[in-house]
């Protein structure tokens, strides 16, 4: 079969340091590494823009406009009426933007979380009480095992298509996935947009990390 | 000597025991436990307005000098708010561990650590001595953790 590019290397490299920073952060809260876990944090939140305006710039199946379908777009793919997709199908689409928003309300959680020492602090903490920080920081705690449920799940989906004898772990990796012969290539997003996209992301970042402030 | 005999005396000691330091505070074990987790809140907040400051780039002295004022009176009480029989299982909501009162020898040294790192963060906030005050800072929080590793219960969440 032939191979065509189907996850360009952005989506790639956003998910991979997804995949590394989400158990850092988990290890970093619970080792009282708390300067690691807010950096961990900050550039999750970098990541999340920057995925964010991706799927609008992106290559085809990284836009949100290709892949989220309304319910009855699901039904069909559920149902196997649908022709062979490239990128994320029906009900995968809907499963990623469901694993960005918890990541992102999990970010937005942490904030304005304080821990109980009002030693180490969100930097938008100083936008809400310590009683309400700390309410914060446990809504924190407990959204996280949400995300995990998710991402559970996910993995979950990996290993029943890897028992359909369809690979989805090798082309996150390569970016190439095998289509039928004469299904049209994909065209990969110019290289160039990723910078207009990262200087955003990395300037919201770094407001949101100084409390809002320049 | 019937048990009843020898036991009805050590209940009423262990009554006694137990609601003398209740009464000492002149409270409940259980309204003990609510006002301290009131006053560990308020040192919260004292040391959530202080760093916050410290972060600010145009500290609010007088604001750092009442909350460091606050925290060292509070470092001084500390120990008041622990009457015996006023730990976790009387009130739901208290992480206070029996080894507070089991191990009561270094409760009270951690306890005197606090007050030592309070009182410093406070003359430091009188005098105006801005530079010393983020490290003092640092201190009194390292010591509020200090106490609470060992003397609370961890969050299940």
């Amino acid at each position: 079969m032939r191979r065509t590019a189907v996850w360009d290397l952005p989506v790639r490299v956003t998910h991979w340091l997804l995949v590394v920073l989400i158990p850092f952060s988990w290890w970093s809260a619970t080792h009282d590494q708390l300067p690691w876990h807010r950096r961990s944090g900050y550039t999750i939140l970098g990541l999340l823009v920057f995925r964010l305006i991706w799927g609008f710039l992106g290559s085809p199946t990284a836009r949100f406009s290709q892949f989220l379908r309304g319910p009855r777009g699901v039904v069909a793919y559920l149902r196997g009426k649908v022709a062979p997709i490239m990128g994320h199908n029906p009900l995968g689409g809907w499963s990623v933007v469901a694993m960005l928003a918890v990541l992102a309300g999990q970010v937005a959680l942490g904030l304005f979380s304080v821990d109980e020492d009002s030693v180490e602090a969100g930097p938008l903490s100083k936008f809400l009480s310590f009683d309400a920080s700390r309410a914060v920081a446990h809504l924190h705690a407990k959204l996280f095992w949400i995300l995990v449920g998710l991402i559970g799940l996910h993995i979950a989906a990996i290993g029943v298509y890897a028992l359909r004898r369809r690979n989805l772990l090798g082309p996150m990796i390569s970016g190439a996935a095998p289509v039928a012969e004469g299904a049209e290539a994909m065209p990969v997003a110019p290289a160039w947009r990723v910078f207009p996209a990262a200087a955003i992301a990395g300037a919201v970042a770094w407001f949101v990390a100084h409390g809002l402030k320049i | 000597m019937s048990r009843s005999k020898v036991f009805g005396p050590l209940l009423v000691c262990a009554v006694v025991l137990l609601a003398g330091g209740s009464v000492a505070a002149g409270l409940t074990g259980g309204e003990a436990a609510k006002a301290r987790i009131d006053h560990m809140k308020g040192q919260g907040a004292a040391m959530k307005a202080i760093g916050e400051q410290l972060k600010s780039g145009a500290p609010d002295l007088a604001l750092v000098k009442a909350q460091a004022a606050k925290l060292e009176v509070s470092s001084k009480e500390l120990t008041s708010w622990f009457p015996a029989g006023s730990g976790q299982g009387v009130y739901a909501k208290s992480k206070a561990l029996p080894v507070i009162w089991t191990d009561h020898a270094r409760f009270l040294e951690k306890a005197a650590a606090l007050r030592t790192a309070a009182a410093k963060l406070n003359a430091d906030a009188q005098a105006g001595n801005a530079g010393a005050i983020g490290a003092d800072l640092k201190a009194t929080g390292a010591a509020c953790k200090g106490c609470h590793e060992s003397f609370e219960a961890k969050d299940k969440t």
